[in-house]
């Protein structure tokens, strides 16, 4: 097994891209040495990109915010104008692990081992955030949404890099919020995870809306239907009840140890409910 | 002797507690010797399956491989049941569950040793796995896992009844019918099990082992290998965490001897977390029936108690277990006839054994779970049929438990008023409730593991001519402070300061046998050894000062590293002074004691009355608060009062921490521990998918301690470690009843089972979760006993 830490993207991806075996990225390595330690994967190669400058920032863009993809989850936390502009994006990384992992993780990670369950997932697919990828053969930008493809799997071609995630610009009165369900408040897997994003107008009605369900299927869901119940709506009860039912309605969950397919569908819907209230609350809004 | 008390009592630090805060504590995991090697075993990837044949030639050859070993090398079984024992050192020809012992490598480093596994063949003739108490109590469709089984795969089978149970039910005006079910959980004790084993070249072995109880290690160990006990020493260093999950000696103890003996050099195994699930000796999870009658007050007429449980591959502490299951539900409240049958099943999964609370666990979640039923039912408060109905003091149960002190009264009211219970249960708002539960738990077992007359605790104190104090004792202190209770008593009874006692423990060749941390017997038993022994020096030393100052004997005291006569201040002498003349006067300093349960306490003369007699009976009271989300079913335990009888606190703040571990451990096990299988595999063997509360979801625990100063204890003192778990499990679902209306029947109590509870009682169906049946199974004709309730209990005081 070889070891790499290369100082810029170019020699990264070039390190992976001519590999002939099998090769990792690392970042935290909060997934990927548990999965070595338990025998799960033996990379060939491992390519440490924590010491390219451009993975580790983040920075004010076109008055949204880009974050590099080894950012970790305390640093994000720490930011104070990502964190105010965007926290139900900074409370999903918040919540991934416990305090000691989220010195560690990071959102490139969490959402390239591809876990159904991911906690930043959901809170970045209704952010809207794209990807910039980068490999040999160039760069591309894409939604969050477009990466995971299955448990485990990922739309990226080998010699592929997720640099950073972009967060737009975000009209005023908009909020987000992410909620999820554990059994234990932290080092737990989400049963189910909900983000909400939304834009109210000044008489008080959602005139944009974005809802992303995680560990309810195959991949992150982006639940359109779910968002249409809020949009044009004051977000009363009518309208939460409207959008639980559109949750519930597009959640395909496993029965599995941690949740029954009937609990995971109700509680979709009643964490849809109750993240939109904090997402319009924090739109500055009352309802 | 009544005299003012001045170190027991008082809070004050842990024995070895700065060592252990420091990173100093020497573990076994932390032993390393010259030429030391490393072994790893080679387990089941099958739950049940035949071994056709081992090929170890290719291991054998890798270089840094010293040897390899497997059943056929080391075959005599063994078990913490000792000559009744299952346990294998590696499988001789089956495999009982995934994760069974098949073969073991020493090697010069561990990957050398894992490497080598992989160069193991093993070929395996796949057998069909029972993995459940249905499949268990059915025919077996193939051979039983054991040959020794009573019937297919049901290993063991008890059946007693005390009383007139026909003429008991028919005086009842209600007659309640309950199944519960008890998932099982682990241990999950801090340190991973480890052991060092060197057989040196004068024949003698000696073992270093992360173990509850050096002495049964040390008799397994010599009946394994055929030795001379008197070559073998067994050493437990400061244990991680016990729990019961070190209580059985377990076969890696064995491999690493046996690889020794093979290479003669030193050889090491420390389990990995995964490993530690496998050797498990857990919770068993238990399926159980309650039949009760009950008069228009409350009072209990009949118990008919069934249980069945799943024991895993191995027998362990099982056959006791069985027994624990039914013994004690008569020590708490009056049940003047009483009648048990319990089985335990044998499937194809780790081995289950004792863990804290040992079969006792499940039936007070059952049993107190029933009597708020039966209280709603008649429309008692949930505090008076219990205060209503306690066993009293120095009386004699059902089952011919002789119970001696009992504040379970005392703890009860102080639950009570501290959570305001009367006025609070049953008018919080829709989604809060209370609930309330009692349990009452043994002092050690009043009969070791194999019969025989002698103490069931030794302790020897020697006196170093600067006034050091060593107190040797084979307790083992797993983490509850057995050596602070040493030492406190000790320095109480000499009167020197606790820094000047030096403690040497748990080592077969340098300390009077004490039978092992299990049963919470430990305070009760080494402690009145320690008092026998310290008391027969006191007198040495006290009559050489009584010469010196021409006083009598009995008008001296001691404490501080002084002794002195009270009334007389020119009469005083430093403990170092007064031992050189002691020394001087009566040659070398020291002395023994040692402690049995006296007879009174031993219980019944019937078949199986063996199982539950203590010299002395705990007894615990808690409410909790939970909060249930009306709609996601999520369960918040937000508070927890606890009152505990522990007869006297040695140290009130020792006690407070085993209180509240206590409370930890049991609202792990009420909300979310549980063994999973699929296809045979143990699906969570890891800490971090196996869940276990954090301190996050440790609610603020309010301790408060009963004293009732028992005759049998040591001061008075009872146990701590064990009881107050007891009440936690089934208060948590008393509790979720009262918040949201639903019974949940079952261990663990999951948000989903709270959930679909809520959802069949909205759609006017019985709003409860849990099991609907038992297996019906042919139980022997019961040992019937006339029954003893109520008869006085002799009062004969220990010493």
């Amino acid at each position: 097994m070889r070891y790499e830490a290369p100082d810029s993207l170019d020699a990264a991806t070039e390190l992976l891209s001519s590999e002939p075996g099998v090769s990792r990225i690392l970042a935290g390595g909060t997934d990927l040495l548990v999965q070595m330690h338990a025998g799960m994967t033996e990379p060939d190669l491992i390519v440490d990109i924590k010491k390219i400058p451009d993975l580790r920032a983040i920075v004010a863009e076109d008055s949204g915010f880009r974050i590099g993809a080894a950012v970790t989850g305390a640093e994000m936390g720490e930011h104070r104008e990502l964190k105010s502009a965007w926290p139900g994006v900074v409370e999903a990384v918040e919540l991934i692990g416990s305090t000691q992992i989220q010195g560690r993780a990071t959102p490139g990670g969490n959402l390239c081992n591809a876990s159904p369950a991911a906690d930043s997932v959901p809170a970045m697919v209704a952010a809207g955030a794209t990807v910039t990828v980068v490999g040999t053969e160039g760069t591309r930008e894409i939604p969050v949404q477009e990466i995971c493809t299955g448990p485990g799997q990922t739309s990226l071609k080998k010699g592929e890099i997720v640099v950073s995630f972009k967060l737009p610009a975000r009209p005023s009165r908009s909020g987000d919020a992410y909620l999820r369900m554990t059994p234990r408040t932290e080092m737990d897997i989400a049963v189910v995870g909900v983000g909400v994003n939304l834009t109210m107008d000044q008489e008080g009605n959602c005139i944009d809306a974005r809802v992303a369900i995680g560990a309810v299927a195959p991949t992150v869901l982006l639940v359109p239907e779910a968002a249409a119940a809020l949009i044009g709506t004051k977000v009363d009860e009518s309208a939460l009840a409207e959008l639980a039912s559109a949750a519930s309605a597009a959640c395909r969950p496993i029965d599995d140890k941690r949740g029954t397919k009937k609990y995971r569908i109700k509680v979709a819907g009643v964490l849809a409910k109750r993240a939109a209230k904090i997402a319009v609350e924090r739109a500055g809004q009352s309802l | 002797m009544s005299k003012e008390l001045h170190v027991i009592g008082k809070a004050s630090r842990k024995v070895g507690v700065m060592q252990k805060v420091s990173g100093q504590t020497v573990y076994a995991g932390d032993i390393s010797l010259p030429r030391m090697l490393y072994c790893k075993i080679l387990r089941s990837i099958h739950p049940y399956a035949r071994i056709k044949s081992i090929d170890s030639r290719e291991a054998e050859a890798l270089p840094g491989v010293m040897a390899v070993m497997n059943g056929k090398d080391s075959p005599k079984k063994f078990g913490i049941m000792l000559r009744r024992g299952d346990d294998e050192v590696l499988a001789i020809d089956k495999t009982r569950f995934v994760g069974d012992s098949v073969a073991a490598v020493a090697a010069l480093d561990e990957e050398t040793a894992e490497e080598a596994l992989k160069l193991i063949h093993v070929d395996y003739e796949v057998l069909e796995p029972v993995m459940s108490i249905a499949e268990g109590t059915v025919p077996p469709n193939g051979e039983p896992i054991h040959d020794y089984a009573e019937l297919g795969n049901i290993h063991k089978r008890v059946s007693l009844e005390f009383g007139e149970m026909e003429a008991g039910f028919a005086k009842a005006d209600l007659i309640q019918e309950d199944i519960f079910y008890y998932e099982g959980n682990t241990h999950l004790a801090m340190e991973e099990h480890a052991t060092v084993a060197h057989y040196e070249a004068d024949g003698k072995l000696t073992i270093w082992s992360s173990t509850q109880n050096p002495h049964y290690l040390h008799k397994a160990v010599a009946n394994v290998f055929d030795m001379p006990p008197s070559r073998i020493r067994i050493i437990a260093p400061p244990t991680g965490g016990g729990f019961g999950g070190k209580v059985d000696p377990l076969n890696h103890e064995m491999v690493v001897s046996k690889l020794s003996m093979m290479t003669g050099r030193p050889v090491k195994i420390t389990l990995t977390r995964e490993e530690v699930f496998y050797a498990h000796r857990g919770r068993h999870p238990v399926l159980m029936k309650v039949k009760t009658g009950v008069k228009k007050d409350g009072s209990i007429t009949a118990m008919d108690f069934k249980s069945f449980l799943d024991g895993g591959g191995y027998g362990s502490l099982g056959v006791a277990t069985v027994y624990y299951t039914g013994a004690l539900q008569t020590v708490t409240y009056n049940i003047p006839n009483y009648k048990f049958q319990g089985a335990r099943i044998v499937t194809n999964k780790p081995p289950c054994g004792p863990k804290r609370g040992h079969g006792t666990p499940q039936p007070r979640f059952a049993v107190e779970v029933q009597l708020d039923k039966i209280a709603e039912k008649l429309g008692i408060n949930p505090l008076d049929i219990r205060l209503n109905h306690l066993t009293r003091p120095f009386t004699k149960t059902a089952n011919h438990l002789s119970i001696t002190t009992t504040g379970l009264r005392e703890c009860i009211e102080a639950v009570e008023k501290r959570s305001n219970f009367r006025e609070q249960y049953g008018n919080l708002p829709l989604g809060k409730g209370l609930g309330l539960a009692c349990g009452s738990y043994i002092t050690g077992a009043g009969f070791p593991i194999y019969w025989n007359e002698m103490p069931h605790s030794g302790v020897q104190i020697q006196i170093d001519r600067g006034g050091g104090v060593t107190v040797f004792c084979g307790s083992t202190d797993i983490g509850q402070g057995s050596d602070s209770v040493l030492a406190y008593i000790v320095a109480e009874e000499l009167g020197v300061t606790v820094d000047d006692i030096s403690i040497v423990t748990a080592d077969t060749s340098l300390t009077p046998v004490d039978l092992g941390s299990y049963s919470s017997r430990v305070t009760l038993m080494t402690g009145n050894a320690a008092i026998d022994a310290a008391r027969k020096l006191r007198t040495l030393l006290f009559e050489t000062a009584a010469k010196e100052f021409g006083v009598p004997l009995e008008s001296l005291d001691a404490r501080d590293n002084v002794v002195f006569c009270p009334e007389n201040e020119n009469c005083s002498i430093s403990f170092p002074d007064l031992v050189v003349k002691a020394e001087s006067e009566h040659g070398t300093l020291g002395s023994v004691g040692s402690y049995a349960p006296p007879p009174s306490t031993l219980g019944g003369k019937y078949k199986g009355a063996g199982v539950g007699p203590t010299p002395a009976y705990t007894y615990s009271a808690a409410v909790v608060l939970v909060d249930v989300d009306l709609e996601t079913a999520e369960l918040k335990v937000e508070k927890i009062w606890i009152a505990h009888d522990v007869g006297k606190a040695i140290n009130p703040l020792l006690v407070q921490g085993q209180v509240e571990g206590s409370v930890y451990m049991g609202l792990g096990e009420a909300m979310m521990e549980e063994q999973v299988f699929r296809r045979g595999l143990h699906k969570t063997p890891s800490l971090l998918d196996y869940k276990s509360p954090t301190f996050l979801e440790t609610p603020d625990i309010e301790t408060i301690l009963i004293e009732t100063n028992d005759p049998n204890g040591p001061y008075g003192a009872k146990e701590a470690g064990q009881g107050p778990l007891l009440p936690i499990m089934p208060a948590v679902a008393n509790a979720v009843y009262d918040a949201v209306g639903v019974r949940i029947d079952e261990i663990p109590i999951h948000p989903q089972k709270i959930f679909k509870a809520m959802r069949d009682k909205e759609k006017g169906k019985e709003g409860r979760y849990g099991p609907k049946g038992v297996p019906e199974i042919p139980f022997p004709d019961p040992i019937r006993v006339e029954s003893q309730w109520g008869q006085r209990a002799d009062q004969e005081s220990s010493r």
